[in-house]
């Protein structure tokens, strides 16, 4: 059964200034793959996730989310959609002010009704999914790169969204760890049916959780399918990616 | 070794290394004085480094100074003068031009600022009504801050003023023999000015700088944008709080200031003027109407708003990085002092000629 598209974007183009970083990107995400962005160093990855969470208004080009167009959408609608997605920021964005269980515990304070005891045994457990039991009452300040990330994981799955936003969640984290987290992701796509969009540049990972890819050069899109459909394609850029021009 | 090996010529043997480039420099330009025909020898010199071939890159523009290299040096020269020679895409703009961007620019960032507090005042008048998408408990937190933690400061600088105003008076007033007075000027100047002005500047520089630098911060963080994923307004859960919180602090410590300030006028008025406490007390009620409370107090309210729209105005329209959030409270707290004695003297005008 094909499944549905949760993510359609169509002929998106946006940039910073008249300076043009995104070109022209058509996309469209399944319920429940995970799907990563791939590309070069400033080549969108990030500006990308922005616009699709509504954090950027593009120049040209639509974008909807559940099947509803989120562009000019009215704010409490949008925030309606917001509530069912989560997003991990490139360096955590954690509240710095306030103690790592605040900062899980912020969406269930804010969005729901619970005791302060139901909500502090949800930020138990999205702390141990991540490995993380010990942090919760320490600062933001006091953890390291990695533990930011995985702190600001927990507070993304805190509500249990469809979608999931990555940027870059593995980037300076240990192999080990890194490969507990891909671990996590298929898990969470797995048990929970989540939608995961990822941008990553780890090429294991990649390789062991990818169901489609697309690949951003210089914000256009220069491919979008899958790992097996890439190695065919023969496209120069990408073979360098992976190491395939090597063999 | 760098060495002048005849009266035109300087000679570099060995490595020439980063950390010869100074003294290369200094020889080099006692030579160009000197000589009309300066040669550079560099024909010993078997690698240079960064410096050096930059330096050396620059003095091979002038055509009068000669450089004597070996094959490998010159094409390291010429190397670098390829990478490095590529034109930045900076626009210079003409005078007028940059005159038109800075009107512009000023009206836009006007425009921001109406915008703004026409949001942050919607925002806040909603979570008078409705706490949700507001931080819990932090309106009362945020009073702690700005309120409990300012009474030292505005106790002491405002019995201060009240001390000095009255003591310079006094000298004034003897002479007439109109010490009684006293008791008029530094209630009216207490409740209708100093009071408000005072603690409006202090809170100012305290909170207003405080509140520009927190939510600079936040934006460079990306804690801003992280809040509007998870579905929160930023101006609902970070700004509203402060509104509020400062809109009832600022008034209760302008009411402190003003009697904390008459309390210095009275300790000048009974040790200096020689008048006694009952009369001083009658007097001071007698002064104290209702209508100066009541500009006073329409003053410190319109004040704490200005310092918080002010604040978190240049908190958001933050770009860079962390220098960038330094100056936003700096020039926060500059541009709340100027709009608080601007409003205050349009105020004071109106309110003196009744207009
Ligand atoms: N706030 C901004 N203002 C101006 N330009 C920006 C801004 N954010 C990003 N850009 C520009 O947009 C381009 C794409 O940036 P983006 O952050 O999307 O890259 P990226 O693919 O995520 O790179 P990386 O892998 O290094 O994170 C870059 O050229 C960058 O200079
Ligand atoms: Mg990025």
């Amino acid at each position: 059964m094909e499944k549905e598209n949760v993510i359609e974007i169509k002929n998106l183009t946006a940039g910073f200034d008249g300076r043009t970083v995104l070109e022209n990107i058509s996309l469209e995400i399944k319920r429940n793959e995970i799907f990563v962005i791939l590309g070069s160093s400033g080549g969108g990855k990030t500006t990308l996730l922005k616009h699709i969470i509504g954090l950027l208004k593009p120049e040209k080009g639509s974008i909807s989310v559940f099947g509803k167009e989120i562009l000019n959408m009215e704010i409490d609608e949008f925030e309606g959609i917001l509530k069912r997605i989560g997003m991990l920021f490139q360096g955590g964005a954690l509240l710095n002010s306030m103690a790592v269980w605040e900062n899980i515990a912020i969406p269930l304070e804010q969005h729901t009704q619970l005791e302060n005891e139901v909500i502090s045994n949800i930020v138990k457990q999205k702390l141990s999914l991540v490995n993380l039991e010990d942090a919760y009452y320490m600062l933001p300040s006091e953890l390291s790169g990695g533990m930011k990330k995985r702190v600001s994981l927990a507070r993304a799955i805190a509500m249990d969204p469809e979608i999931l936003f990555f940027d870059e969640p593995s980037a300076g984290l240990d192999p080990i760890t890194s490969s507990d987290l891909d671990e996590l992701i298929l898990d969470l796509k797995k048990k929970l049916g989540i939608t995961l969009v990822i941008v990553t540049h780890e090429l294991e990972s990649i390789k062991r959780i990818a169901d489609r890819i697309i690949y951003l050069q210089k914000g256009k899109n220069i491919f979008c399918g899958t790992i097996e459909e890439a190695k065919i394609s023969h496209i120069e850029e990408i073979d360098r990616f992976f190491g395939w021009d090597k063999d | 070794m760098i060495k002048k090996t005849d009266i035109n010529t300087l000679k570099v043997t060995g490595d020439f290394s980063n950390d010869r480039i100074n003294e290369f420099k200094k020889n080099y330009n006692d030579l160009k004085r000197t000589s009309a025909k300066p040669v550079i020898d560099l024909s010993e010199v078997q690698h240079a480094g960064t410096l050096a071939l930059a330096f050396l890159e620059y003095i091979s523009r002038n055509k009068k100074v000669e450089i004597r290299a070996a094959e490998s040096l010159r094409s390291e020269i010429e190397e670098f003068a390829k990478a490095s020679g590529y034109e930045n895409a900076e626009t210079k703009l003409s005078f007028t031009d940059r005159t038109v961007a800075t009107v512009s620019d000023f009206f836009n960032e006007l425009g921001d600022f109406v915008i703004l507090s026409a949001d942050i005042f919607y925002y806040s008048i909603r979570s008078i009504f409705n706490s949700s998408g507001r931080r819990k408990g932090s309106v009362f937190e945020q009073m702690f801050l700005m309120g409990n933690n300012a009474v030292p400061i505005v106790f002491l600088l405002s019995f201060l003023i009240g001390l000095v105003l009255s003591l310079q008076s006094a000298a004034q007033l003897k002479q007439f023999g109109a010490n009684i007075y006293l008791v008029d000027l530094i209630v009216i100047g207490m409740i209708l000015e100093m009071g408000p002005i005072l603690t409006s500047v202090i809170v100012a520089g305290r909170t207003g700088s405080a509140i520009a630098a927190e939510i600079s911060t936040m934006k460079i963080t990306e804690e801003l944008d992280a809040l509007r994923v998870m579905a929160l307004n930023p101006l609902k859960y970070v700004v509203a709080p402060k509104m509020l919180s400062l809109t009832v602090c600022l008034p209760i410590l302008t009411i402190l200031a003003n009697f904390v300030g008459i309390f210095g006028g009275f300790i000048v008025g009974v040790l200096y003027l020689d008048l006694s406490l009952d009369i001083f007390v009658n007097r001071t009620f007698d002064v104290m109407t209702l209508y100066y409370w009541w500009q006073s107090m329409l003053k410190s309210v319109l004040f704490s708003w200005l310092i918080v729209l002010i604040g978190a105005h240049f908190g958001f329209k933050v770009k860079g990085g962390s220098e960038a959030v330094g100056k936003a409270a700096t020039s926060s707290v500059v541009a709340s002092i100027f709009a608080i004695i601007m409003t205050d003297a349009v105020l004071s005008l109106i309110f003196y000629f009744e207009w």
